[in-house]
């Protein structure tokens, strides 16, 4: 893979990085992430095959010294271009002492090429090189990483871009954005510290003085209401996310908040941001305060352009942004967790070394009816104790927000659906007993706002897809969970206890329905086949990764066109390894 | 697990011919392995002074290995008293199976022993069935009941529960009552209830494994004990002060 830079790009780097040399610019940015980006006409050859090299080597990740995994000798890896209807050849050499692999995310490909140990292949061994080679059928933004053991959260991961047959970026200029959790604990420590003490990571918890300020707000008779029922079912209202802030460090293209990482652009310019959420356990807010940016592709698929303030990008996902920043100034690029426990900056600027301020996080959110702002907001959930039951959260989410993208929203499709009698067993602490679609609420944290932020119903496919049968059957899975034990699993079962794959006949068409059974956001990830969102929108949007709010219903059309065995699981990194994990067979 | 690798392989064995070509299905790792794992953890371990002016070191841990849903436990509590010239006491020290009932909930069962731990002491073995987890309104319970070789029966409630300050610190009132189904005269448990003892712990996390407290507590005997220490000119409750730490690894 080379690129050769027309003169006039070597001028604006020139003048933009001034006299920065060489070694300045590897810390401040990986090589694929220099700050002047790529502009529109750039020559990307990437019909050779590509060698990646796998090591785990120590690193400096901001400021400190830490042991991730690297892909020729960076954390995350290089951006791998590809264009759309050529052969790609990769070639993975394992200089690990384990065993690794690379999954190539969102892309469609034979199942042997898709790079899951025990589903498509058998991993790459140390010393080994594996030869991927696959034909590109789509273009957009993608990422690669390893689905061996928890490699992923050591960032062993990257950006993957696939440019359109005629290489047309819809811009004057773009740059990727892969944002990723590191740590600097052992990620199996981690996975322990979640399964022997619940919460662990939360310093986020509700307190005395938090009842105390509730009692002093709205009573005793109304907090006891509320914290009774939270406590009755023996959850926290601020379990956002698992992991957070707390052990880890958010970072923009492996860059810390201190780096400062910076994307150039000349003013007028249309820049295209594409943004992929690499991180293993974290959920990210992502905004550019000043600028409005309007979403073109969703899961590297082209959608209608919808323009927003602010869009949550659940792990796995990505999102391709045009924005237009105008005069000389800088902007922040700024990625909040969804816990506010932390976040990651960089910066949009016409020249290195500026920076624009960078918000405040903004204050934790609470599940239920308090981030609701009215009472018994709370979900329609029991716990499988049956000791409790909860009036509806979700059906006030109907209401449209104070702030929309002004695109209509029509509602998802009602769908009647089924628990397994007698809940899922001590696998689900939780069943949602009136599950409802949410795709037309921002999420927790988001819902006051007061700009514009995308929900899943403002997407819409910017053409119809190939296959527009009806759906001749349903298939329905249950995400459920138990915190306390750290038990995560599809109706109640880890991947582990499951007789077999999820079975799905070749050629046919067929109706997922998922049901979160949880008080969790997860992203669900289907390999080899895309998933097209059921959000009432003509075209459907097709995504490769759909994430489900607590007590969420969706649905999503599949053509099971894709031969094999396929994986199918929650991409929260510490989920699938407790189990939430299946195989989906078509034949 | 291997049942699962038959299926695929059956599924795929229907298939053609070429996707099949170089796969050694058997020979595959798991997508996603199983786990287990363990604990240790002194959920008490301090030193008491109590208002009778003796000096007591106590502990009460349980360790742990399995998966979520079975699990091996080992669990023991006791003490010392300083300067009795007494080795210590062995309130319990029980081997159990665990099993995943409800999502909150395991069922134990298991052997324990009580009694001194001198050597050649003569203690009280017994079968112990517990159900341990957290009860709604978050109380972490463990309920026991325990049968000795003559047939005595116990019955033990341990209740806590950590009352949240901050985000490192709690406050953790605490509730443990035993009561005898049985005259077990041997071992002074006449039938009814014997003991109550609640306490109250101030707990500072140092870090989530180390997080030292201190604490008070009022122990009392009650009914036909009770009754029997006072004929004994004793006195049937104490108070003390404790210091100590809650840790884990």
């Amino acid at each position: 893979m080379t690129t050769s830079l027309p003169q006039g790009r070597r001028q604006f780097i020139k003048s933009a990085l001034g006299t920065a040399s060489a070694l300045t610019l590897a810390k401040i940015a990986p090589a694929w992430a220099y700050p002047t980006g790529r502009s529109y006409g750039d020559v990307i050859h990437a019909d050779q095959a590509v060698d990646l090299v796998i090591r785990r080597e120590n690193q400096t990740i901001a400021g400190l010294s830490g042991r991730p995994i690297t892909i020729n000798g960076s954390m995350p890896g290089p951006l791998i271009r590809l264009k759309e209807g050529q052969r790609a050849r990769l070639n993975v050499t394992n200089g690990l002492n384990e065993d690794t692999s690379i999954h190539w995310h969102g892309i469609i490909l034979p199942e042997n090429m898709d790079g899951v140990p025990g589903v498509s292949f058998p991993g790459i061994k140390p010393g080994e090189t594996f030869h991927y080679e696959y034909e590109v059928q789509q273009n957009g933004t993608y990422w690669y990483h390893s689905h061996s053991g928890l490699q992923e959260q050591l960032g062993h991961l990257g950006p993957l871009v696939i440019d359109s047959a005629d290489g047309d970026i819809g811009a004057d200029r773009e740059h990727v954005i892969i944002l990723s959790d590191w740590t600097f604990e052992d990620p199996y420590e981690v996975f322990r510290n979640l399964t022997v003490a619940e919460g662990y990571y939360n310093y986020q918890q509700r307190t005395l003085g938090d009842t105390l300020a509730d009692i002093r707000r709205q009573g005793i008779a109304k907090t006891w209401e509320e914290r009774a029922m939270w406590n009755r079912m023996r959850m926290s209202a601020r379990d956002i996310l698992d992991v957070t802030g707390s052990t880890y460090t958010y970072l923009i293209n492996g860059r810390d908040n201190a780096t400062n990482w910076t994307a150039l652009y000349k003013p007028g310019e249309q820049v295209r941001l594409r943004v992929i959420n690499g991180s293993a356990m974290s959920f990210f807010d992502f905004r550019i305060p000043g600028l409005e940016m309007t979403v073109v592709s969703a899961d590297g698929q082209p959608v209608k352009p919808v323009t927003v303030d602010e869009f949550r990008i659940g792990v796995a996902e990505t999102y391709d942004v045009i924005v237009t920043p105008q005069g000389n100034r800088p902007y922040t690029l700024f990625a909040e967790s969804m816990d506010r426990s932390g976040y990651v900056r960089g910066t949009l600027a016409t020249q290195l070394g500026q920076a624009a301020p960078v918000p405040e996080l903004r204050p934790v959110p609470e599940r239920g009816m308090a981030a609701m702002g009215m009472s018994h907001a709370m979900g329609d959930m029991q716990s499988s104790g049956s000791e409790s039951s909860m009036e509806d959260h979700a059906a006030m989410s109907h209401r449209p927000g104070p702030m929309t993208s002004g695109r209509q929203r029509p509602s998802a499709p009602d769908l009647g659906i089924q628990h397994a009698p007698g809940g899922h067993g001590p696998a689900a602490a939780m069943i949602a007993r009136n599950p409802v679609s949410r795709l037309n609420e921002p999420g927790v944290g988001l819902e006051d706002v007061g700009h514009r932020v995308l929900v899943y119903g403002d997407l819409v496919g910017a053409h119809p897809w190939p296959d527009e049968h009806e759906p001749a059957r349903n298939i329905e899975l249950h995400l459920t969970g138990n915190m306390e034990k750290y038990m995560w699993s599809f109706d109640g079962e880890k991947y582990s206890e499951v007789d077999g794959p999820v079975a799905f006949r070749h050629g046919e068409r067929l109706r997922l329905i998922m049901v979160n059974d949880t008080m969790m956001d997860h992203p669900i990830h289907l390999h080899g086949m895309w998933m097209e969102l059921e959000n009432g929108q003509y075209p459907r949007p097709r995504k490769h990764t759909i994430s489900l709010k607590p007590s969420e219903v969706v649905s999503l059309q599949i053509s099971a066109d894709a031969l094999g065995s396929w994986a199918f699981h929650c991409h929260l990194l510490y989920h699938m390894k407790a189990g939430m994990f299946r195989v989906v067979n078509v034949s | 697990m291997r049942k699962l690798n038959t299926v695929i392989s059956l599924m795929l064995a229907g298939m053609s011919a070429p996707l099949l070509a170089g796969h050694a299905e058997e020979h595959w790792p798991e997508p996603v392995k199983p786990y287990r794992t363990g604990q240790v953890l002194f959920d008490r371990l301090e030193v008491a002074r109590t208002d009778n002016d003796d000096d007591l070191i106590v502990w009460d841990m349980l360790a742990w290995y399995g998966g979520d849903r079975n699990r091996v436990y080992f669990k023991s509590e006791g003490e010392n008293q300083r300067d009795d010239g007494e080795p210590s006491e062995l309130e319990s020290a029980e081997v159990l199976a665990s099993r995943l009932i409800a999502p909150f909930w395991e069922l134990q069962g298991g052997l324990g022993t009580r009694g001194s731990m001198a050597s050649g002491a003569d203690r009280e073995n017994y079968l112990v069935f517990s159900l341990f987890g957290l009860a709604p309104y978050r109380f972490e319970m463990d309920n026991s009941i325990t049968i000795n070789e003559e047939g005595d029966i116990t019955a033990n409630l341990e209740a806590e529960y950590d009352l949240r300050l901050s985000q490192v610190s709690y406050l953790q009132p605490r509730l443990e009552v035993s009561a005898a189904l049985t005259d077990a005269d041997a071992y002074d448990r006449p039938s009814g209830f014997n003991d109550l003892r609640v306490g109250l712990r101030y707990r500072h996390e140092l870090s989530r494994e180390f997080a030292p407290y201190l604490g008070v507590y009022w122990s009392r005997a009650l009914g036909n004990k009770a009754d029997r220490i006072r004929a004994q000119g004793g006195d049937e409750s104490t108070l003390g002060v404790v210091v100590g730490v809650r840790m884990w690894f």
